[in-house]
């Protein structure tokens, strides 16, 4: 079944967090084959569009009803049908009911109507009860309900109907539009309590207007709505922010105005975080000692975010509110672990015995997922809005946005570990967030940090044998997502798993290599480079083809990316993912063997697009070969209008990575 | 007297990886652990066990597990997360005790409550696990925990002991008290006497307490008088992990204690592979419906030879569900089905699960008057099988194995897709049980030729002056190869395959080609080479100004030979199936351009294992480069290891060398 959001999704993604609501329980048990229902029969009656293409699966009809009552709780009741049109088409036959302790399953069923019109259902022997798992520092009591349909081949259309008491404390749906599959019929349906009201917002379709189809029962119905395939796809956006979806909330959140609702959310988060960050004398102890002779405020901040990013170790179990709610910050502190909610409520609690003002930033670890256009809860991560005195104006605070109550504000994540104070990592440059801050909550995009910030310098020095083995070393300079990545690596992995995978990469570009060290310098600083050296030989690096001794002077690295669709010259609807900005420089100098003189050198190459530049270099002098090359990334993503452009540099970087010198033996 | 149900299965399923823990009490660290900040025995090692210890007291139906970690990296901190899977019906977690240790010496208890959570609920089994994590954790610290886990009284349990782990091990020591009957130096009592007797899944009296153990070297269970069986180890490495490796069953320390009907591995094989046998012949009885079948399928004039490849076409055209689609219990019973209790129940379904099918075949071919054998082996995939430990859950898959002309011909008739007289390399030099004319018994599955298992790739490639190219690859797959592609066709339809087919062509395609394929040629005939035509065009070589460079081997441009950079090698290197490849592409040169240099020819022998073999011909317009790697070996031991890497790096070397086209001379008048 093409899953839909409810709640908040749980993504797992390292330094990302837990802002997800799920729970358990069982569906009803059947012991005897009951017919399908009437709508199930009518839908299955639907016929497959022409216009379905390659999709394994069709989703027939999707209909959500949500009742809500006078205190604002909410039941939902789904309709889904899909049609199997090929083997693969079965993964998209296993609904799902998801539920935990405060999100009760009232039931589940499900049939199967063969071509033949033939019906079968699921019996309880059919279903099975799954819990969630993302790892194991990040667990949760949510409950999965998955059906195995009997007779789902291709061909017929398995049909499930369910209805799940929504969490209370939650006034919003997230109806999602689109998925990996097409849609014929995807209907969304509210009914208020007497007087209430609703808000709703669109995020990538253009909103449809809903139909009252009685008292306060309203009718929101998207027809034919194609696939959204991005399996064949390289560099997109992820699926999430790309997906046609609307929320719609009622409740007091049910707030008319783009910028009321982001308000609204923001005051409901703050809420619910209420007294949470509040310092205990410990915490404020330690704040004290941590902060003291701090001679500027970069070193106040510097201290305490690396004291959290260093001790408050990432675990969390997700029980009901406890996937939106922190815990309080004399437990964090205490137990010095947390999730990211608790990081944030731990880093607000020392920021503010201190003397400095922090906010929760609700993010989402997936660029584009929060559209500032459709506001919701939509988002998977917290993060922290640190507010800058006024006239600070300190370099090392790159990562800063201006909010509209004309507030300077730093944008910090507690739970990545390996970003120091001042930087964010590249997923969340240019990705929006919601700040909680009373009636000064708003959207906020935070910024796309400059090239300078982020990048490498590679220098490297070799000597290469008339049989073509090259002997040298490397040193590495990492800086911002590259130093990231980089203590990622170091923190994730042991001595023996570092050593196999700095060869493996090593190997990949030097054939015959013999790995002979490395050593990592500065990598507990956070705020310094990271820096990386490496000693070996490679046998076989240059080939001997007859009085000719041939060589890559591009000696190791590559900024060549694998985005085959593009370069295949394939129309492109979505932008293209280029990571983060950052600045990269080579420089490489081959001592030649005796009796050889250099014959051809590649062709320098100087390519900027705006978005990007490089440009290469290959000189000879002497005895010795010297290749440098600056390659630079301008910004996060590009339009898909860009293709071209993209190609253009590609192509440039592929054709000079490739490139050959030529020694011919005198 | 009191019938007590042993939980061999139960037991299987809930400990394995999970470690049974201990009543062991917390100790205090010594100086040199709190001050210790790397391990001498484990350079580089992100935490290390300090001690483990595991006891298990059928008696009293508990068993224990402690641990002591010192964490030394930030990776090791992942150990303060304790996980325990238990079978909810069956075993409780209590007595959680845990605390974190600072190098300082400052303790901080755990607090917290632990967390009962979900793994799996089906209508016949719930698996929970409960989380527990420690407080307070920062690298240099002790992590110290214990835990309990209870079973009821009329269940009995042994232990298996994970001796080996991801982490290195100090000091380790487990201890296990059998079921009152089964004590050391109380074995072979009259179990009547005791009042109490187990039951296996059978329903036959145990009377027999029997271990499998993979163990270092000089470590060794002992007994004492007092009824326990104990282990002590130290310094116990982790557990490998290299590329290429056997099945972990294989290669793990690790001891496992069950409950048997039997006192010897003789006597319990006997048992096992007689009771086997008698299930297999009950399920391939011969009825009059199949012979009916048979008659329908075979002529009285065919040969034996022919009647068995009627009938393996016959049984491989069924709908095989392990491709397809098991039917639910509730599907069958709607659908007023039943589920297969004969061969014949397979034949009137037209459909069963691979082993229906072998077993279908099984008794098909005895009906048309074959000499027709059962032999279940084990899926070289998850294990290796192995006589001493006596638990015929081990075995997975049946062959058949038919006697013509006084020969054995061995099929794998539940392999869908799987020519006749071929098996999957799962099944290939397997072991297990086989029936014969005479008697039941252990046996091994023939070895698989690499000669069966070959793809020739065969290019036709156009270069223009600046590097890029067009043209096509005929790829054609016979063996182990094939099978795979077209059990993927089973299961995805030819767009999705082809999708699939890219996919895995872009590991073999240089940087700046894409190759595509256009079509499959007997997708749906397994007895004939599965060929995919690909298209390719790109940009292949790099142009100077007055060269043109092209790699000398379009496939393997990208350098990706196993085992290069890997300079030693604890466990063996198993490669499934030996298998032979052979490319040969014909490059059809720009105008003007001429061969300067080209691979030279090569022969790279590895005697007795594998061989590499170049040939290149040159002539005016185009260059003929073929290559050919044939590898006759599937298993190389660690001491063979060497060897292996020599004979890759040979190839890598020889697999870098280059096309270099050069203008040619122009032409002087007179």
């Amino acid at each position: 079944m093409a899953t839909r959001l409810s709640g908040f999704p749980v993504l797992a993604v390292a330094a990302a967090c837990c802002m997800a609501l799920c729970g358990s329980i069982p569906a009803t048990a059947r012991d005897k084959a009951q017919p399908a229902p009437q709508w199930a029969l009518d839908a299955a009656k639907t016929p497959t569009p022409a216009t379905v293409g390659d999709a394994s699966a069709v989703i027939l009809f999707d209909e959500y009803l949500v009742t809500v009552d006078e205190q604002n709780h909410a039941v939902e009741r789904q309709h889904f049908a899909v049609r199997i049109l090929k083997p693969q088409g079965r993964k998209e036959s296993h609904c799902i009911a998801e539920s935990d302790k405060d999100q009760k399953l009232n039931y589940f069923r499900s049939w199967t109507i063969a071509p033949d019109g033939k019906q079968f259902q699921a019996m309880e022997t059919d279903f099975k009860d799954a819990g969630s798992y993302e790892d194991r520092d990040m667990q949760s009591s949510d409950r999965f309900r998955i059906v195995n349909p009997p007779g789902s081949d291709p061909g017929s259309v398995v049909v499930c109907e369910m209805e799940v008491h929504l969490r209370p404390y939650i006034n919003e749906e997230i109806w999602q539009i689109q998925y990996s599959i097409p849609v014929v019929d995807e209907v969304l349906e509210l009914v208020l309590p007497a007087g209430g009201r609703f808000a709703e917002s669109w995020s990538r379709i253009t909103p449809v207007k809903p139909i009252e189809i009685g008292p306060n029962h309203l009718r929101w119905e998207v027809k034919d709505m194609a696939a959204l395939d991005l399996e064949n796809l390289h560099a997109t956006p992820p699926e999430e922010a790309l997906a046609a979806r609307m929320s719609v909330q009622w409740g007091e959140s049910a707030i008319k105005g783009v910028d009321n609702q982001w308000r609204a959310i923001g005051q409901w988060g703050e809420k619910l975080q209420e007294h949470r960050p509040d310092p205990t004398p410990e915490i404020t102890a330690k704040a004290m000692e941590l902060t003291a002779g701090a001679p500027d405020l970069y070193t106040k901040l510097s201290q305490i975010t690396s004291y959290i990013q260093k001790n408050i170790r990432y675990f969390i179990v997700m029980k009901g509110i406890g996937g939106l709610q922190s815990h309080f910050s004399a437990d964090i502190f205490r137990n010095r672990y947390g999730d990211c909610k608790d990081k944030t409520t731990l880093l607000i609690s020392m920021l503010q015995a201190t003397g400095v003002h922090a906010y929760y930033l609700h993010v989402d670890s997936e660029r584009g997922t929060i559209d500032p256009t459709a506001p919701s809860l939509i988002g998977n991560h917290m993060i922290t809005a640190i507010e800058l005195p006024e006239g600070n104006n300190d370099q090392r605070l790159v990562a800063r946005v201006k909010a509209t109550n004309g507030k300077t504000l730093l944008i910090f994540d507690p739970t990545d570990e390996v970003t120091p104070v001042g930087l964010i990592r590249g997923q969340l440059q240019g990705a929006y967030g919601n700040i909680f801050n009373g009636a000064d909550s708003q959207v906020l995009q935070m910024p796309v940090l400059p090239p300078d910030v982020a990048g490498m310098i590679r220098k490297g020095t070799f000597t290469l044998s008339a049989e073509g083995a090259l002997t040298g070393d490397i040193a590495e300079g990492f800086m911002g997502d590259e130093a990231m990545q980089e203590r990622s690596f170091i923190k994730d992995n042991d001595a023996k798993d570092i050593h196999q995978k700095l060869e493996s990469s090593l190997g990949s570009d030097l054939p015959g290599l013999t790995f002979k060290g490395y050593e990592f310098h500065q990598a507990e600083d956070l705020d310094k480079p990271l820096n990386l050296d490496l000693h070996f030989s490679a046998a076989n690096y240059a080939h001997v083809a007859g009085s000719l001794l041939l060589l890559r002077p591009r000696v190791y690295g590559s900024h060549a990316r694998s985005v085959p669709d593009v370069m295949e010259g394939k129309p492109r609807a979505y932008a293209i993912e280029l990571g983060h900005p950052g600045r990269w420089r080579d420089s490489f100098d081959i001592a030649l063997p005796e009796g050889y003189k250099v014959d051809e050198t590649p062709d320098p190459v100087n390519v900027d697009v705006g978005f990007a530049s490089y440009r290469s270099l290959v000189s000879a002098k002497d005895n010795q070969l010297h290749y440098e090359r600056e390659y630079v990334v301008r910004d996060v993503e590009i339009p898909a209008s860009k293709a071209a452009d993209f190609r253009k540099l590609e192509n440039a970087i592929f054709a000079d990575e490739k490139g050959t010198a030529v020694l011919k033996k005198q | 007297m009191r019938n007590h149900k042993c939980l061999r299965c139960v037991v299987a399923f809930v400990l394995i990886g999970v470690p049974v823990l201990a009543k062991a009490q917390f100790q205090a660290p010594t100086d040199e652990e709190l001050k210790m900040t790397a391990d001498a025995k484990a350079p580089g090692a992100a935490a290390v066990y300090l001690n483990i210890e595991e006891i298990a007291d059928d008696p009293t139906h508990y068993q224990t597990f402690y641990a002591r970690i010192k964490v030394l990296t930030e990776k090791g901190k992942e150990l303060a997360t304790v996980e325990v899977p238990y079978l909810k019906s069956a075993f409780k977690v209590t007595e959680i005790k845990a605390r974190t240790i600072h190098s300082d010496g400052t303790v901080v208890p755990l607090v917290g409550k632990p967390e009962d959570l979900l793994i799996i609920k089906s209508t016949d089994r719930e698996i929970g696990r409960m989380v527990f994590t420690l407080p307070s954790v920062e690298v240099g610290c002790i992590l110290e925990y214990k835990y309990q886990l209870s079973y009821d009284d009329n269940l009995s349990s042994s232990p298996m002991w994970e001796i080996q782990r991801p982490y290195f091990v100090h000091k380790a020591h487990y201890m296990f008290t059998p079921f009152k009957a089964f004590m050391p130096n109380t074995r072979n009592n009259n179990l009547e006497a005791t009042g109490n007797y187990l039951t296996d899944a059978h329903g036959d009296v145990i009377n027999s307490l029997l271990w499998w153990h993979n163990l270092p070297k000089d470590a060794a269970i002992k007994t004492d008088l007092g009824g326990h069986f104990s282990l002590d180890v130290v310094d116990v490495p982790p557990a490998p992990d290299e590329e290429w490796m056997p099945p972990a069953n294989s290669y793990l320390y690790k001891v496992f204690f069950y409950y048997k009907n039997a006192f010897t591995a003789q006597e319990f094989w006997v048992h096992e592979a007689k009771r086997w046998s008698k299930e297999v012949d009950q399920f391939a009885e011969v009825s009059k419906a199949l012979r009916s079948a048979v008659a329908g399928l075979t002529a009285p004039t065919d040969s034996e030879i022919d009647k068995a490849k009627k009938l393996y076409a016959a049984v491989q055209a069924l709908d095989n569900t392990d491709y397809s689609r098991k039917k639910s219990e509730s599907e069958l019973k709607q659908l007023k089905l039943k589920e297969a209790k004969r061969a014949e129940d397979t034949w009137t379904q037209k459909s069963g699960t691979s082993e229906d099918i072998a077993m279908l075949y099984l008794a098909m071919a005895r009906a048309a008057g074959l000499q027709a054998y059962a032999m279940k082996v084990v899926d070289h995939d998850q294990g290796i099988f192995d006589v001493s430990y006596m638990n015929i859950n081990q075995l997975d898959d049946t062959l058949v194995i038919l006697s013509i002309g006084g020969n054995d011909i061995v099929v794998d008739p539940g392999e869908k897709m799987c020519p006749f007289q071929t098996v999957s390399w799962k099944h290939a030099s397997a072991g297990g049980l086989r029936q014969s004319a005479k008697e039941v018994g252990a046996a091994v599955s023939p070895e698989e030729t690499y000669t069966n298992n070959s793809t020739t790739r065969t290019g036709d490639i156009s270069v223009d002056a600046h590097g890029g190219i067009t043209g096509t690859v005929q790829i054609a797959m016979a063996g182990q190869e094939a099978l795979r592609w077209r059990q993927a066709a089973l299961q995805n339809d030819e767009t999705e395959l082809k999708k699939q087919f890219d996919h895995s062509l872009e590991t073999i395609m240089p940087e700046g080609v894409e190759g595509h394929v256009d079509h499959f040629a007997a997708l749906d005939q397994p007895n004939e080479k599965l060929v995919a035509t690909v298209t390719m065009k790109g940009t292949l070589g790099a142009a100077t100004s007055k060269r043109l460079l092209l790699p000398g081997f379009l496939f393997e441009a990208r350098g990706h030979q196993p085992f290069v950079s890997q300079e030693n090698r604890l466990e063996s290197v198993d490669m499934h199936y030996g298998e032979r490849l052979t490319d040969q592409v014909t490059y059809h040169l720009p105008a003007g351009l001429t061969v300067e240099s080209a691979p030279m020819a090569t022969t790279i022998p590895w005697t007795g294992h594998a061989a590499y073999i170049v040939k290149t011909a040159a002539s005016p317009g185009k260059i003929i480069i073929a290559r050919t790697l044939a590898r006759a070996f599937t298993l190389a031991k660690p001491e063979e290891y060497q060897d292996l890497r020599g004979f890759y790096q040979k190839i890598a070397t020889a697999d870098q060398a280059q096309v270099v086209l050069t203008a040619a001379p122009e032409a002087k008048g007179n």
